[in-house]
């Protein structure tokens, strides 16, 4: 990895493309809508960091990004391919939308090395020998090669994370999307994991994050949204969201957490 | 750890039991006794009155081992009730059977487990107990020779496999991958040994051999149902969860005698003639409802993030099925299953009852059919329960150690 440039955003975000399209999306379970009218543009490279109470539809929202929920109406659109019935687009979708889970989902029969082969050999068809390469390639970037052959259960909370994310990115995605990534770490792993995905951020990915740790949201984000009861409520800058917030919602929000 | 003044090191206190560890054992055998039989007066007669009964019982057993019991109604009959009427001239496919599971127990329990003191003590105490059947009249050294090279292969099995590195790693998992494998494969190889090219005819499958037959079979076959029908039942197409329920409820809504009937009576227009496929389909298919169950619970039990993480990373539903939960909710699910298997081993028994099928329990009534033999049918039915407790244990005792290491019940 060749990075190092001092500040955060080395990336050109002015001329990139929009790499995630939503146009009104709702989301009913049974009458409980969860999200409502949900509308937003995602350029490539782009950093969102996603904030909002619980229950505010923050998960269900990027969920139904990689189709682990099924909006009920309204558009998305991942890297120009429609998200739909057609199976076919959802497994192109799937292949490039890797997610990093809460509670980390690692497979707990499998070393750490086949939870990140898996998804490599079974849907990209890639050699074994080339897996395991790649693999040892992305436990160097997590910094965690000397755990390859271990199973999750003999790991650390934010080893484990880390291990998760060198499976999502195993799969060579060009989107990644965090789900409170590091809510159910102790303490003193939140910064090993967040040291990771700041890495990955100047790497060029395009990222989602939902997540309460607001220094990271501060230095890596390009754009914060808030959800509030699953509408999408206010949308800006860091420094727009930190000194000059403009809806109520969201300066109690944010007082509350601050 | 505190942190001790460090004025005076050279103090070092010995610790007070010290001088109590040294006293002769008899004394702390005394001591324990007073402790524990002994502690006041009623523990005092619960005690004795305990060991007066227990010493009769022993003494009992003892008297009628050794001394009251006609053991001959066993090895007079001990090719009737081993194998009945399995031909005498194909005894080697027997063995070669024999030696080739003992074979497989052994690199089964040196792949996931270890021989621990209780089962060596165990296989020599099962080893004497057969020798002392195998080794009386005609053929005697050939069987006992024949059963010590079974023991052999079991031994060498696991010589092998437990040298063989434990750390994950790609020689581990072609390890385990080849166990499991030969485990797979075993049935049909002893039922093509047993059967094909010139072996024995189904019907001539008897004896102790029949009950060794129709378990796995039962097992094997249940399992292989249960999957599909645990994952029928947890459907969401209603027509498909709903077939899968109403058999799961009828099956385990009847007994099994009730079933081996049925399998007498009405089967055999379905599936023909010969008895011994008759019973092996309703074992399997009444085995397979319980399984299913097991494997259901265990398949909810599984956290749901598992196939959203199967399907984050691009797997299909087939796919996330085939690798991440099945292999997980299979995992959970060993326990019960084993102890399913054990209460079907016990019921081959059941179907002496039901079908003209001669096994263990039922070539064991022909042994004291015989005039001579009549007075003996104590002798006759404890043998076979002795039986079917060994091979009953070795199956828990497997389990157990497999479960161990497998890290059952961790996540
Ligand atoms: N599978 C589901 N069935 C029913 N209600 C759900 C389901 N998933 C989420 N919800 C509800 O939708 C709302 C939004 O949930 P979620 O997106 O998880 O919120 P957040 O991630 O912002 O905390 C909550 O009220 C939650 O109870
Ligand atoms: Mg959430």
């Amino acid at each position: 990895m060749t990075t190092e440039t001092a500040s955060m955003p080395a990336r050109d975000l002015e001329s990139a493309e929009d790499i995630i399209i939503a146009e009104n999306v709702d989301k009913w379970f049974g009458d409980f809508q969860a999200l409502d009218q949900i509308s937003m543009r995602i350029k490539e490279h782009e950093i969102v960091v996603v904030l909002g109470p619980s229950g505010s539809g923050k998960s269900t929202f990027i969920r139904c990004l990689n189709r682990l929920e099924e909006h009920d109406s309204g558009r998305i659109v991942i890297d120009g391919i429609e998200m739909n019935d057609d199976v076919r687009n959802l497994n192109a979708i799937r292949s490039e939308v890797g997610m990093v889970f809460q509670q980390f989902n690692l497979f707990p029969h499998l070393s750490v090395m086949n939870n990140i082969t898996l998804g490599p050999r079974k849907v990209r068809r890639m050699p074994k020998l080339d897996a395991d390469a790649l693999a040892m390639q992305l436990l160097e970037r997590v910094g965690i090669p000397e755990q390859a052959e271990k199973y999750p259960a003999q790991l650390s909370g934010g080893q484990q994370q880390r291990v998760a994310i060198a499976r999502a990115l195993a799969m060579q995605p060009k989107i990644m999307l965090f789900d409170e990534p590091t809510s159910a770490l102790d303490p003193e792993m939140i910064k090993e994991v967040l040291d990771v995905m700041q890495e990955l951020a100047r790497s060029g990915m395009t990222m989602i994050v939902v997540t309460h740790e607001m220094g990271f949201a501060r230095e890596v984000a390009d754009r914060l949204m808030f959800f509030d009861e699953g509408s999408l409520v206010e949308e800006g800058t860091p420094q727009h969201f930190f000194e000059n917030p403009q809806e109520e919602r969201t300066k109690l929000f944010l007082s509350q957490i601050l | 750890m505190v942190d001790m003044p460090a004025q005076n090191p050279q103090r070092i206190v010995l610790p007070p039991h010290r001088e109590r560890a040294r006293r002769p054992r008899i004394v702390r055998l005394r001591e324990w006794a007073r402790r524990n039989l002994f502690n006041s007066r009623a523990g005092t007669a619960l005690t004795i009155v305990t060991a007066i009964i227990l010493g009769l019982l022993i003494y009992g057993v003892i008297y009628f081992v050794f001394v009251d019991a006609n053991w001959r109604v066993i090895t007079d009959n001990r090719w009737l009730l081993f194998a009945g009427g399995y031909p005498m001239d194909q005894e080697w496919r027997l063995w070669f059977s024999v030696g080739f599971v003992f074979l497989l127990i052994g690199l089964t329990y040196g792949t996931w487990a270890s021989l621990g003191r209780r089962d060596h003590l165990f296989i020599v105490l099962a080893s004497g107990f057969a020798i002392l059947l195998l080794a009386h009249g005609g053929a005697a050294i050939w069987s006992t020779l024949w059963y010590l090279i079974a023991v052999g292969l079991l031994y060498a099995g696991y010589a092998i496999t437990i040298r063989m590195p434990r750390e994950a790693g790609p020689g581990r998992t072609l390890q385990q991958r080849s166990v499991a494998g030969l485990l797979i494969a075993a049935l049909p190889i002893v039922l093509i040994v047993l059967l094909a090219f010139g072996g024995a005819r189904p019907r001539e499958l008897e004896g102790f051999v029949l009950n060794l037959v129709l378990a796995p079979v039962g097992i094997a076959g249940g399992l292989v149902i249960a999957i599909p029908l645990a994952l029928g039942r947890a459907s969401r197409m209603k027509a498909i969860s709903w077939t899968c329920t109403t058999y799961i409820e009828v099956v385990r809504g009847a007994p099994l005698l009730g079933w081996l009937f049925v399998a007498l009576f009405i089967l055999d227009d379905v599936i023909g003639g010969e008895l011994i496929v008759r019973a092996m389909v309703v074992l399997a298919v009444f085995t397979a409802a319980y399984m299913a169950e097991y494997i259901r619970g265990a398949l909810q039990a599984l956290p749901g993030g598992q196939s959203e993480a199967a399907h984050a990373v691009g797997l299909n539903q087939f796919q996330s099925m085939q690798l991440i939960v099945m292999p997980q909710a299979l995992r959970i699910s060993i326990p019960p299953m084993v102890g399913q298997a054990i209460s079907i081993w016990k019921d081959t028994t059941l179907v002496t009852v039901i079908l003209p099928l001669r096994e263990l329990k039922g070539n064991a009534d022909s042994a004291i059919a015989q005039f001579e033999f009549t007075p003996d049918r104590i002798e006759a039915y404890v043998f076979v329960a002795v039986v079917f407790w060994v091979v009953a244990f070795i199956m828990s005792r497997i389990s157990q150690r497999v479960e161990g290491s497998l890290g059952i019940g961790e996540r």
